[in-house]
Order: C-alpha cells, then sequence, then structure tokens
C-alpha cells in the first residue's frame, strides 16, 4: 500500500480542527503508521520547506498576508487540498462581525495604538482565493469525518459526503422539535447535518456550527423565523454566527 | 381469526407473558416529553393513550442507519446480525398496515436479509386507536398484520390472534384469558388516501409551485413516514485497508436524491415533489397502483412548513375512487 505524504496545517484559527487529529487517539498509531506526516508544526519544529504532499489538511480563515502565503504555498505542494473545518470553509467565528464591524475599528479596539503595525483583512474562506478539493464542515470537525478522509485517502479516493440538515438526523433520534415545539431560534433546517443532532438531543438549538447545507432554502428559513416572531436582526445575527455570507434570497 | 377477552386488571399479567417471547417494547414519553417506542423496562412507563410515535415501528425493521457489508482484500461480506426477538406492543392499525407494506417492499421475491431476520424475531401486538388532530384515516379500524390484537372494552380488552405465533402467545397467556365472542369486524387495514392516477403528479396546480417554494427540504416528512423506505448507501475505506457499506434513511426531496455522475433526474425540488407523490400515492412496480399512505398523519405534523401533499389528490371525492388494495394476510 502507498504511504500518502500529508501536510496538516492551520491559518487564523483557534487549532480546534487540528485537535480533532490529536483526539484521535485510537487510531493515531494506525494513522502514523499509513502516513508521511510530512509538515505539522502544531505538533513537530522540523520541516524540509522543499517538500510536496499528496494532501494538505488546512484549518481556519484567511485574515493576514502569511494565512495567505500559507494557503498558496501548500495548494502548490499538494495534490489535494482539502479546506478542514467551518473556518476554512465559511469564514467561521473569526469572520461573524465581517458586515457589521469595519477591520480597522476591530483592530484598534483589540491592539489600540500597536494596531497601526497589524496586516490584516475580513477572514475570508479558502475557496475565495484558491480551488479546494475537499472540505470537512463543522466547529470543531466530528472524528468520523476525518478518519473517513484518511481512509478515503489510502484507497486513493474521497469519502462520500451525504447533504442532509441537521433536521433529518434530529428527527431519526426523536428529538423534541425545538423549532416548532418549543419556538426556539434553531438553524436546524438549513445547517449541514453529520453531527448527529448532537446539540438539539441535549436540548439546545442548532447554531450553525456546520455552516449551510447544499440545499438550504435560506428564503423560508427566514420567513418561518420571522413568521414564528423572531426579530430580523436577531436572526441575521444568529445565522451570520458561523457563516457571514448568506444569500437571504436563496430559495434552492 | 380467533377471539379472547381479559380484564383490565390483567393487562400487568399479559405484558409479563409477552416477555417471555422477546424483550418488551412499547409506547413511553422520552424524558422532553415526545412519545417514542421504547424498551419496556418498566412496565409503569407504558403509554397505551398515546397518540402517535415520532418515529413509526419501522426503525425496529430497518434502522436510520446501519451497516451492511464489510470488505477485505476485495472481498465483501455480510456484517454480522443477530438482532434480538422483540415484542412490539401497542402498535396503532396505521402503522401495522405500513408494516404490512414494507413486508411486501423488503420481503416479496428476494427477501432483504437484515429486514427479514428482524421481521422474523419481531412480535407485533396492536391496539386500537382513537384519531387525534392529524391523523387522516376515516375512522379507528382495528386488525392489520399484526400477531396479537387489543380492542378496548368495557373494563377490559378484547383480544384478537392469528398465525402460529399469535396462538403461540394466547396458549402462553391461556390462564388471563376468556372466552369472548367478536364484537365487530377484525377488518383488513385500510388505506387513508387511495391509490392515485399517476398523470396527477403532472397537474398545473398552483400548490405544486407553491410547495416547491416553501418546502425546507428538511427531511421529516420521509423519516417520520411509517412507509418511506428509500435509502442511501455509502462505502467508507477504514484504514487498515478493509472499508464498510453502510445504508442510511434517504428522502427523496434532496437534491442528491436522484444525482448521478453528471446530473440529476430530479434537478429541481419541484421534480422531486412530483417524484414524491408518483411513489407515494401511485405505487412503482411491482407495487404500481397501490398507495402506501396509511393515514397517519406524520408527515403533516412534523412540516414546519404546513405540507399536505394531500391537497393535491383528487378532490375530496377520490378516496371513493380507488378501492383500497389488498394485504398480505398476517402471518
Amino acid at each position: 500500500m502507498n504511504k500518502p505524504r500529508l501536510a496538516i496545517a492551520g491559518l487564523t484559527a483557534c487549532s480546534g480542527c487540528q485537535l480533532t487529529l490529536l483526539n484521535c487517539e485510537e487510531e493515531l498509531p494506525e494513522i502514523f503508521a499509513r502516513f508521511h506526516l510530512d509538515y505539522f508544526p502544531m505538533a513537530e519544529s522540523f520541516h524540509d520547506p522543499q517538500a510536496t504532499f499528496d494532501a494538505a489538511i488546512v484549518e481556519g480563515a484567511l485574515s493576514t498576508p502569511a494565512d495567505l502565503a500559507t494557503l498558496f504555498r501548500l495548494r502548490n505542494a499538494s495534490r489535494l487540498l482539502i479546506a478542514f473545518g467551518t473556518c476554512a470553509l465559511f469564514g467561521g467565528v473569526a469572520a461573524m462581525n465581517n458586515k457589521s464591524s469595519a477591520r480597522l475599528t476591530l483592530l484598534n479596539g483589540v491592539y489600540g495604538e500597536a494596531s497601526a503595525g497589524v496586516e490584516s483583512f475580513p477572514p475570508s474562506p479558502f475557496r475565495n482565493f484558491v480551488s479546494v478539493d475537499f472540505a470537512i464542515t463543522g466547529c470543531p470537525p466530528e472524528k468520523s469525518d476525518l478518519l473517513a478522509l484518511l481512509g478515503a485517502l489510502l484507497a486513493g479516493t474521497l469519502p462520500p459526503t451525504p447533504c442532509y440538515p441537521v433536521c433529518t438526523e434530529c428527527r431519526s433520534r426523536e428529538n423534541l422539535c425545538l423549532l416548532l415545539e418549543k419556538n426556539e431560534l434553531c438553524l436546524g433546517p438549513v445547517i449541514q447535518g453529520g453531527c448527529n443532532a448532537r446539540c438539539p438531543a441535549s436540548g439546545i438549538v442548532c447554531e450553525g456550527c456546520r455552516g449551510p447545507v447544499r440545499e438550504a432554502n435560506v428564503a423560508q428559513q427566514l420567513a418561518l423565523l420571522l413568521e414564528r416572531g423572531f426579530d430580523a436582526k436577531e436572526i441575521e445575527r444568529r445565522m451570520s454566527r458561523f457563516t457571514p455570507e448568506w444569500d437571504y434570497g436563496q430559495r434552492r | 381469526m380467533e377471539h379472547a377477552y381479559f380484564k383490565q386488571t390483567q393487562l400487568g399479567p399479559l405484558l409479563e407473558t409477552l416477555r417471555l417471547f422477546g424483550e418488551l417494547h412499547g409506547p413511553v414519553l422520552s424524558e422532553a416529553g415526545v412519545a417514542s417506542f421504547a424498551a419496556l423496562d418498566d412496565l409503569g412507563a407504558l403509554r397505551l393513550d398515546y397518540g402517535k410515535t415520532r418515529i413509526p415501528p419501522k426503525k425496529y425493521l430497518f434502522p436510520f442507519r446501519e451497516e451492511l457489508l464489510q470488505y477485505r482484500d476485495g472481498i465483501y461480506r455480510q456484517s454480522p446480525l443477530d438482532p434480538p426477538n422483540i415484542v412490539l406492543f401497542g402498535v396503532h392499525p396505521c402503522d401495522l398496515a405500513a408494516i404490512a407494506y414494507l413486508d411486501r417492499v423488503f420481503l416479496a421475491e428476494r427477501p432483504e436479509p437484515a429486514y427479514a431476520l428482524r421481521r422474523e424475531r419481531l412480535t407485533l401486538v396492536g391496539v386500537s386507536c382513537e384519531p387525534d388532530d392529524f391523523c387522516f384515516c376515516s375512522q379507528p379500524q382495528e386488525g392489520g398484520a399484526c400477531d396479537l390484537f387489543l380492542a378496548p372494552r368495557k373494563d377490559g380488552f378484547q383480544l384478537a390472534f392469528a398465525g402460529a405465533k399469535g396462538a403461540a402467545l394466547a396458549e402462553a397467556a391461556r390462564g388471563l384469558l376468556s372466552e369472548a365472542r367478536p364484537e365487530g369486524e377484525m377488518s383488513a387495514p385500510f388505506r387513508a388516501i387511495p391509490a392515485q392516477d399517476p398523470q396527477l403528479r403532472f397537474s398545473d396546480h398552483p400548490l405544486w409551485q407553491k410547495f416547491a417554494l416553501t418546502c425546507v427540504s428538511c427531511g421529516a416528512c420521509s423519516v417520520c413516514c411509517p412507509t418511506c423506505y428509500c435509502f442511501d448507501l455509502r462505502e467508507y475505506p477504514s484504514l487498515d485497508g478493509g472499508g464498510t457499506r453502510l445504508r442510511e434513511w434517504d428522502n427523496c426531496l434532496f437534491a442528491t436524491h436522484g444525482e448521478v455522475a453528471g446530473a440529476n433526474f430530479r434537478a429541481s425540488r419541484l421534480d422531486r415533489l412530483r417524484y414524491r407523490f408518483l411513489h407515494k400515492y401511485c405505487g412503482f412496480s411491482p407495487l404500481e397502483g397501490m398507495s402506501s399512505c396509511v393515514g397517519c398523519g406524520r408527515c403533516k405534523e412534523v412540516c414546519p412548513v404546513d405540507i399536505d401533499l394531500r391537497e393535491l389528490c383528487g378532490g375530496p371525492d377520490a378516496a371513493a375512487a380507488v378501492p383500497p388494495a389488498p394485504l398480505r394476510p398476517a402471518s
């Protein structure tokens, strides 16, 4: 069996996605035996700047010139680029205020006078800059999705990706419907499933951490929430928490 | 079909007797207050006055997600499966009719092994019911594909049993039963919405457009439908070079359902709604001409945007247009 060469890296993010890999404790020996982890700055300091990879699994949004340089380098050095986690795919929590606050205001708020030397732009997903071959969503991603990717890479392919919303798994678990039965602001209908409705199953609304489902009927979800008495600003604030870019007119 | 009677006070002992035939399951309320079929470790949890469970009994025969095959070195093997014997108590006639329908789908001609094994080990005890606001069966009915059927009577239950399993259950409970003459018919199950003309799916009724615009594709209608059985198969290679094939419930309203390499048979949501109508109310070969709606009303109850496909059927007189299809008798 071939032994694929991997790069694991992070851009503007909390490193939680990379931790998902390190949390695969039971599988780590198998992973280290089956892959060359040639670039993994979070776990090891040495790496060869000339290295090329079969797959680069990269978390985080892009918000600095250094992020861009890293992403371009990995894109060029790797056959496959995997957007790993919600930030890489949609911008994530770092981007939640992209539309409501100017970058300069935020920088001044955090760094004060020192902000003049900070190079930073509104956090953006990979697809704004490079082509992406595969994505694993989630904040953080599910371990099972990462292991499915690694298994598929060994087999020379990519894993299948179901495209149903959180509601599908939530209904299958016979949960109380927080949207219809408790009139809570649950985003289940428009958010990508695969988490086995982790939050609604414990009585917490879907916050949307896995980003839009492929076929999100955003306009209808908005109408539904407005009809149920939620304030438009509050809806937008909640929708933007993990994904700033929604097309509120989308009905596909 | 034979009949007997037992007193209300004998319900507990009867349930304990049923435990001899497998794990006893029945309708209970979850902590959050949702009715569902679950193990009856404590008979006090039984809620025989339940309206409808969120998920129908199909979950016992065809779980939401299951591993079907394992492969290694290019060879596929069936995943090991040894389901427990289960006695499912308190199933309403609509859900019994739904199981009879699923039996036709999964057991006709070439039986599907996992379904067949679970079905063989499932004992069904039906109970008559009162329709709630969401039900759309015409009237409460008795019977269906079950081994025992209970109908509340004054101070007790009339009990009907059929087939070898039913006779064995009645024999085990003989000490609790007294003789009874049948009151009323233990009639065949019904169809709440009879088979529809397949041409109806092409109708230009404005509701088609409205439903296509408002459906949020959440999948609740088919997850909660007692006869929706469409599924997706996915294969996942594992780290050790082997792999597994999973089966998971699918929904004809998802874009991926009709998607093939390079195209989609039903690219728009309107196409998919028309397709759902066709499958649900007109049937596919070899069940062509058979409606699979049993009138449980779950789809209407769980839909966030109040879509009710019945409104697309040919008006209030349609129910009389096609006689209900005969069902396989209980075995």
